[in-house]
């Protein structure tokens, strides 16, 4: 991994121990402030001595015109900074600025190229001469900082990184976070969280023989009776349970389980029992067969939901228990969703976007479906419920930075992990997507 | 909040969850046919006689990698060699090639096929190869080597003999006819991932007119537009996408000049009304320019000033009392380019100075379009320098100052008339995603799919 930056605590951590929590915002906060400030104060002074000089070594000591002008994304504020900088430097070097026509004239240009900042001095002196002088320095690599949009659905940063991201899996003791492991497509990063920072603790090599296929995904699931498994299109890897973290990939078409949650008995079982409506906790497992060299699943399922053991090509499903019965919804590659309830199959074509991920909560139906929504460079996310199958939204769309790479349902069940990918920077950026209920 | 409460407010918004576009993954399958003008002959990247444009070298990267790609801010990425490093005098290069990569008739790459292949499209250089990796020794100091690596005439190539060059891209030639069709079909084991499309088929030879037609017609996905006609065909509902300003139009002296020449030539440059040609005949696309890179690219180019000076013009044409009639050839195929001609010879004329249009290639001067081959500046400027017979650049890499000094002497040399920076415009049909159009106006359909597509 290039660069890779810990955003923010995530929220089990303050619901289960705001001590701990603080422990850990409280310092990225301190760190965040002072991030942000040491951005706004960058040092011009030496490109702005170093002008002002060759501006000097031309005209020599004594009086100009001078005019400063942005050509560049320097904001207004640099903008002041420098033109006092450039005016205090020139004085350093014996320039005097004067308004006087009769004195050479110096506009100072502040442009910029690709990589770089360039200042350029164009000098035209009293008698008729010409010249230019320039100076560049490099530019910091754009950072773009966006607004959250606190309303129903929440989404707290998790990680951010250069890497594609393919899946985050935060690791609880209790209810307490104590790792995170994050999925690319060579390996799973393993954190650790020491002194209310994740510390890096081991790097696990995703071995492969086949070159992945584009648009590549991956999930990230906790073990039974080990830290976690990956499952990559025609690779399973599992971790292993020793005390020095091991990592065992093979090749294998084995298929992947599509419900998170802790497993008994060919049941996934979900934490919390304060669920709305009688909803269930506790849901049939199923897994599906994925694509080895694409980025479906093949929609041969296992053991299958009720008499359908396949659906149609499917990139994600979604699961909706309700009390006598279990609803699954099929993203299919044909642009339907699929809702087979074990008797019947249904195919709509919805404004739903590829990715579908359930997640439980206290509010409305109890079991509501994210989904994604393009926009022009942006994605957003919305919930939805499906009362009499029929695609109804339940919460405002949030928006994202950059187009949405992957949606997970997390292990407990009641949050979501979404992945984005701005195209402007490249960064990939993980979130947990939480369901607030509206009061 | 009761349920039906809460369903109440739910149905409030169903409306705008459903005029939302539904964001999808990428679909496989489905042939994206695509229209050019330029008409290669031979699809070898290392083959220069076929002369260059963003779309020859966007259809090189479709079956062609190079070693290195430069990324939306210039700076070299990993592409067939996984990491680099220099001598201390940047004049010895050694870069480590990646395992498990495949030309398309499944031989491996090797570090002995690279070596061969850029030392047939470099001869000047010394290129030697061990087990993992490639060096490559200069005779001088080279900053900017990995830019050059860059370009798609430094794609790694295989020939066989008796064939064409394959390459290791994501797409391979099913039917190549020279200079009219190509069709080319999805690597299934790319070394960076079975691209979407099932195929591509590139129709060649295309005028911007027949580009449209087809594109209107539903016969062609993708199609280039002419600077001219952007804001029209934007104006229609169309999809379009532009690059920066990439391609240099210019005026090319045919020789050097002479010491009596030279007034005449500046006369010619302060005598062209850059401005209202932009806002007539180019319908306000590009920029105005009389320097040879664009200000994005160096970061300078205002201080090349585009206003005309017809006075100034009128004092270097005094400065030689002899009648002269310089011939200026264009592209004959290209409308824009007869009426771009016969704006500047007004122009001329009202400096005093004669100019005739002509198609002959044997002409005084010669309006052309160069495609900025790449986005490092110095590669840029030397690679213009070499294709059309300008001074070879003295250095290379250095401070913004040293470039200005570089381009400043291309300027001196007065074999050059820069009138605009034009972008790079493409027309797009709506099932097409994921295409990259690159700052260098190159595109890459290598992740793109149809939305109509079936796995």
């Amino acid at each position: 991994m290039k660069r890779a930056v810990y955003n923010s605590g995530i929220p089990n951590m303050v619901q289960s121990g705001l001590r701990s929590a603080l422990r850990v915002i409280f310092p990225l906060a301190l760190m965040t402030l002072a991030l942000a400030a040491s951005a706004r104060a960058a040092d011009w002074s030496v490109p702005e001595q170093q002008l002002a000089r060759k501006i000097a070594s031309v005209t020599g000591p004594g009086a100009i015109t001078l005019t400063v002008e942005n050509r560049s994304s320097l904001s207004r504020r640099d903008y002041d900074i420098i033109r006092n900088g450039l005016r205090s430097a020139l004085e350093s070097a014996a320039i005097k600025v004067t308004r006087s026509e009769q004195a050479t004239t110096v506009k100072i240009s502040l442009s910029e190229s690709l990589v770089s900042y360039v200042w350029v001095a164009e000098i035209h002196t009293a008698g008729g001469e010409s010249s230019v002088a320039m100076v560049s320095m490099p530019r910091p690599d754009g950072t773009v900082s966006r607004d959250s949009v606190p309303l129903s659905l929440r989404k707290i940063p998790l990680w951010t990184s250069s890497d594609p991201i393919l899946d985050i899996s935060v690791l609880e003791d209790g209810s307490m976070p104590t790792r995170l492991a994050v999925l690319d497509p060579e390996k799973i990063s393993v954190y650790r969280m020491q002194g209310g920072k994740w510390q890096n603790e081991q790097v696990l090599l995703v071995a492969h023989a086949h070159p992945w296929p584009r648009d590549l995904r991956g999930r990230l699931l906790p073990g039974k009776d080990h830290l976690l498994d990956a499952y990559l299109p025609g690779v399973i890897c599992h971790s292993g349970n020793g005390s020095a973290l091991t990592l065992d990939c093979r090749e294998s078409d084995d298929p992947w389980p599509l419900l998170s949650g802790s497993t008994s008995g060919g049941l996934s079982v979900f934490p919390s029992a304060s669920l709305a409506n009688g909803a269930s906790n506790v849901v049939p497992q199923l897994g599906a067969f994925f694509a080895p060299a694409r980025n479906f699943f093949t929609g041969v399922l296992t053991p299958g939901v009720g008499k359908f053991t396949t659906v149609p090509k499917f990139y994600s499903a979604a699961v909706l228990p309700h009390e006598k019965f279990t609803l699954w919804l099929f993203a299919t590659v044909d642009g339907q969703v699929h809702m087979i309830d074990g008797a019947t199959d249904q195919a709509v074509r919805l404004a739903l976007g590829s990715d579908l991920a359930s997640v439980k909560t206290a509010c409305g139906a109890g079991w509501q479906v994210l989904t994604t929504n393009a926009g022009e460079n942006e994605d957003s996310i919305r919930a939805y419920e499906f009362p009499e199958r029929d695609a109804i939204a339940v919460s405002p769309a949030i928006d994202l930075p950059g187009a949405v790479t992957a949606l997970w349902t997390e292990s407990r069940g009641d949050t979501a992990v979404v992945v984005t990918h701005d195209r402007e920077t490249g960064s990939y950026e993980a979130f947990r997507v939480a369901l607030s209920c509206v009061q | 909040m009761k349920h039906s409460a809460w369903l109440c407010l739910a149905f409030s918004s169903v409306l705008l969850g459903a005029l939302a576009n539904a964001a999808t993954r990428p679909q496989y399958g489905g042939t994206l046919r695509l229209a050019m003008r330029s008409a290669p002959t031979s699809l070898d990247p290392a083959d220069l006689a076929q002369g260059s444009s963003f779309s020859t070298s966007s259809v090189s990267g479709l079956m062609f990698d190079t070693l290195v790609t430069l990324n939306r801010s210039g700076r070299a990425e990993a592409r067939l060699a996984v990491s680099w490093q220099a001598s201390p005098g940047m004049q010895r290069w050694q870069l480590r090639l990646r395992h498990g990569v495949r030309f398309h008739d499944g031989t491996a790459l090797t570090p002995e096929i690279a070596a061969g292949s850029l030392r047939t499209a470099n001869p000047a250089w010394n290129v030697s190869f061990d087990a993992e990796s490639i060096t490559i020794e200069l005779a001088a100091s080279d900053p900017e080597l990995l830019s050059e690596l860059a370009l798609p005439r430094n794609a790694i190539e295989k020939k066989n003999p008796g064939s064409a060059a394959i390459g290791t891209g994501p797409f391979h030639v099913v039917d190549w006819q020279p200079g009219n069709k190509l069709t080319l079909g999805a690597e299934e084991n790319c070394w960076r991932g079975r691209p979407f499309l099932d195929g591509i088929e590139i129709e060649m030879g295309r005028s911007y007119r027949d580009q449209l037609t087809e594109f209107e017609l539903g016969k062609a996905e993708w199609i280039e537009v002419a600077p001219e006609q952007l804001h029209r065909v934007a104006s229609e509902g169309r999809h379009v996408e532009s690059s920066l300003p990439v391609e240099l139009l210019a005026i090319l002296f045919s020789q050097d000049a002479s010491s009596a020449d030279k007034s005449l030539r500046q006369a010619l440059a302060f005598s062209i009304e850059r401005g209202s040609i932009h806002s007539v005949l180019l319908q306000g696309a590009g920029q105005a320019t009389a320097g040879i890179l664009p200000s994005w690219m160096s970061g300078y180019g205002f201080v090349f000033p585009t206003d005309a000076d017809l006075p100034r013009a009128r004092q270097f044409r005094a400065q030689l009392q002899s009648a002269l009639t310089w011939t200026v050839s264009y592209d004959a195929n290209d409308p824009l380019d007869r009426l771009l001609v016969e704006r500047i010879a007004l122009n001329a004329r009202d400096a005093g100075l004669s100019l005739q249009p002509s198609t002959s290639t044997n002409a005084n001067l010669r309006l052309m379009h160069t495609p900025l081959s790449s986005l490092d500046p110095w590669v840029a400027l030397a690679d213009l320098d070499a294709t059309n017979g300008l001074p070879a650049s003295k250095a290379r890499g250095g401070s913004v100052e040293d470039l200005y000094a570089e381009e400043s002497a291309d300027m001196a040399a007065l074999r050059l008339i820069p009138l605009f920076h034009l972008p790079a415009s493409y027309g797009i049909a709506p099932a097409v995603r994921d295409w990259t159009l690159h700052a260098d106006g190159t595109w890459n359909m290598a992740d793109a799919w149809l939305g109509s597509g079936k796995p």
